[in-house]
């Protein structure tokens, strides 16, 4: 095992957990923040990789520009999907919400395949093949530009929920919905608000991993679940966490991958899982609450 | 009837009862082409006796891609057949297709067997995944319902003494060793060495054992598997394993997986520069597929597999090609020949056993000796066990954004190109 064979697994690990936390910071504002057990992530992330396809491909719109489309589509997909779906059963027991959210996201992944076929789609850019080649270390440029979105998306998040008035109304109605309403606070608009940007973020994720990823209607279920596992690791509805845990599981992985073989790679990712749910419950930038 | 020649208005006659139940029979036909819809048993009547073929595949789910080319191409040797004339020692009688869905899940296709079975087909095929089809086999087994598998590589599905399984594909054994020795034969015309293999492949049992025929293989040749990788085709990344193989520096990198997770594995591998004297895939899900050079370009030039294919000099396999093409306006992945080919071999029992019964279908299909078939071998013939005992693989090569056979040499159409240009 050379050098470069170490740095190489560890620079992509970084990367794709970029991508990972892409996913999971919509995730945690939906799980995390309005504790809805959102199965249809995957499938909303999915609606964002299409639509960043096709705005390539009928638009010739290049995929990173196409976020700025793929922002307000899911965001009204994600508010109407809340508005419409989620609100009428907010008050009947949780397991509802969870086989309402199961069965959107069958939903979606049918009506994408009547819509647009099973096939395998790929978004081919210019630069597709641009990678920065340092001794035998290949850094992919898509990759890289997925984990500055990573990035640049905690940031307005991050902002949003701390220092703006929509985001204190946020974490109010969350952390205290009663009061929340007593105080002024319009708590279902504030959800489908909510809702609506934790899905413009799978929508921006989507469109970050469209140009380096096949497009097709399951693709989703592939960084769900690692969606959920990040979001708890980090916090629920801590947007950094969300970002850190989404590095930790891509390195964890990419530390796996080198020693243990094939699906086994990520033992040392659900370990680390279990040993901070183990002695920090909360995750790792969690409050008490 | 389709060739009447007198044409009547349908609104400016008075509709007599002959009128319609002559259209209501053209309908009928056209329904039983496309498969899709059923008609009255009443207007049936005057019908020779259909024939019902059952097909079980992933046509949702994570294979659906796959799924629904085997099922597109039964859908096309059923409307050949049926365009030609149907079955003609029973009278002409029509193939209708009945499908199901597997989802890539073996318990659903007990349910699948056990209804087709209830609506009374001839013959099932089926399912891409060796794990449902080992399952599907067993319950046809039960039910005595003859199955032709489309596709299904392990070597289990034939190897448990079962009486109404029967097999077209090479085996993983056939494949896996053909795929190594026509490498060799290859790398000898060429005059180049070839002494390791790196093989990158999925951690199901469809790569698992085909990979390891390779290994068992590989001294036989003067080679050698000096690293073995396998990754999980549902893993967002591949780095860390690609990175294995190109620490291995091997002469060839071979690999085995389905579709997605190829393009994946393939495009990590030209991203970081791994540079063998050739990609070999063997059964490989993507590298024998038109859609694999569409989706990546021109990287996959020079890839090569060692797969399943049709015979690409036989002007029965360039109709097949054409007629895929205008009926579904996809590229024929190589898995739907044998879904194509399937109902062809079914076909031909029928029309031998000239009954729908089951049992005299089983037993056309034992003595099945089929010359006129789309696949680089001789007759279709089975064994005892029901394998086709003549199955070859051929090794296909990226060829200017084409996928050409170029080994054995009698059925190529292109030369190689050995060791690959970098």
């Amino acid at each position: 095992m050379n050098i470069y064979y170490i740095l190489q697994s560890l620079i992509d690990g970084l990367l794709i957990g970029g991508v990972y936390s892409l996913v999971a910071i919509g995730l945690t504002l939906i799980f995390g923040v309005m504790r809805i057990v959102n199965f249809a992530h995957g499938a909303l992330m999915m609606l964002g990789m299409y639509t960043t396809y096709w705005a390539f491909n009928l638009l010739h719109i290049d995929p990173y520009l196409s976020i700025l489309i793929c922002v307000p589509v899911l965001f009204i997909i994600g508010a109407a999907f809340q508005k419409f779906l989620i609100t009428p059963i907010l008050d009947a027991p949780e397991h509802n919400q969870l086989l309402l959210t199961l069965g959107v996201s069958l939903f979606l992944e049918n009506l994408a395949v009547f819509l647009w076929s099973p096939n395998y789609r790929v978004t081919r850019t210019s630069y597709e093949f641009a990678y920065l080649y340092i001794g035998d270390l290949s850094i992919s440029l898509q990759r890289v530009l997925a984990f500055l979105t990573a990035m640049v998306v905690t940031g307005i998040v991050y902002f949003l929920l701390s220092k703006t008035d929509l985001g204190k109304a946020i974490r109010a109605a969350s952390e205290e919905p009663r009061g929340a309403l007593l105080m002024g606070i319009n708590v279902r608009r504030i959800y489908w608000i909510t809702f609506g940007i934790g899905a413009a973020c799978a929508g921006v994720a989507g469109s970050a991993t469209a140009p380096f990823f096949p497009v097709y209607p399951t693709v989703g279920g592939i960084f769900v679940i690692t969606a959920f596992m990040v979001v708890v690791l980090g916090g629920m509805g801590s947007v950094l966490g969300a970002f850190a845990g989404g590095l930790i599981i891509g390195l964890a992985d990419a530390v796996g991958g080198m020693i243990f073989p094939g699906a086994m790679k990520s033992i040392i990712s659900f370990i680390l899982f279990i040993l901070i749910l183990l002695f920090k419950p909360t995750g790792l930038f969690g409050s008490k609450n | 009837m389709m060739a009447r020649k007198k044409k009547t208005n349908p609104f400016g006659k008075k509709v007599t009862r002959r009128d319609f139940m002559k259209n209501t029979a053209k309908a009928t036909v056209t329904a039983a082409v496309v498969g899709t819809i059923g008609f009255p048993n009443v207007l049936r009547g005057a019908q020779p006796p259909e024939v019902v073929i059952g097909q079980i595949h992933p046509l949702s789910g994570f294979l659906g891609y796959l799924g629904n080319q085997l099922k597109n191409g039964c859908e096309l040797a059923v409307q050949e057949i049926n365009a030609a004339g149907g079955i003609k020692s029973l009278d002409g009688a029509k193939i209708k297709l009945l499908t199901a869905d597997s989802e890539g899940k073996p318990d659903l296709s007990i349910p699948a067997v056990e209804k087709l079975d209830r609506e009374g087909v001839v013959a099932v095929t089926g399912c891409l995944q060796s794990s449902v089809t080992i399952v599907a086999t067993q319950v046809a087994e039960k039910q005595r319902v003859p199955f032709v598998v489309s596709v299904a590589v392990a070597d289990k599905v034939t190897d448990r003494g079962f009486k109404y399984t029967f097999r077209i594909q090479p085996n993983a054994a056939q494949m896996g060793a053909q795929t190594v020795q026509y490498i060799s034969e290859i790398a000898k015309q060429a005059g180049v060495p070839v002494k390791t293999i790196a093989y990158l492949h999925d951690n199901t049992a469809f790569g698992t054992s085909l990979s390891e025929h390779v290994v068992n293989n590989a001294p036989k040749h003067n080679m050698e598997v000096i690293a073995r990788v396998p990754y999980s085709p549902r893993a967002a990344d591949v780095s860390s394993e690609v990175g294995k193989i190109k620490a291995a520096r091997s002469d060839l990198v071979m690999s085995t997986g389905y579709f997605a997770d190829q393009v994946r594995a393939f495009r990590t591998m030209k991203g970081h520069r791994v540079n063998p004297k050739a990609f070999v895939g063997c059964g490989n899900g993507a590298f024998s597929d038109q859609n694999f050079i569409k989706e990546l370009g021109k990287i996959t030039e020079y890839v090569m597999d060692g797969n399943y294919q049709a015979n690409p000099l036989s002007p029965l396999a360039k109709t097949m090609y054409a007629n895929y093409d205008k009926l579904h306006g996809i590229k024929m992945a190589p898995s739907a020949i044998f879904a194509y080919e399937a109902i062809y071999v079914i076909a031909d029992a029928v029309a031998r056993a000239k009954s729908t019964d089951r049992e005299a279908i089983r037993d056309a299909l034992t003595k099945t000796n089929m010359a006129d078939h789309v696949l680089p071998q001789g007759p279709i013939v089975f064994g005892a066990n029901g394998q086709n005992e003549n199955a070859q693989a051929a090794v296909t090569q990226v060829l200017n954004g084409k996928i050409n056979v170029v080994w054995p040499a009698e059925y190529s159409q292109s030369k190689f190109v050995f060791p690959a240009p970098s």
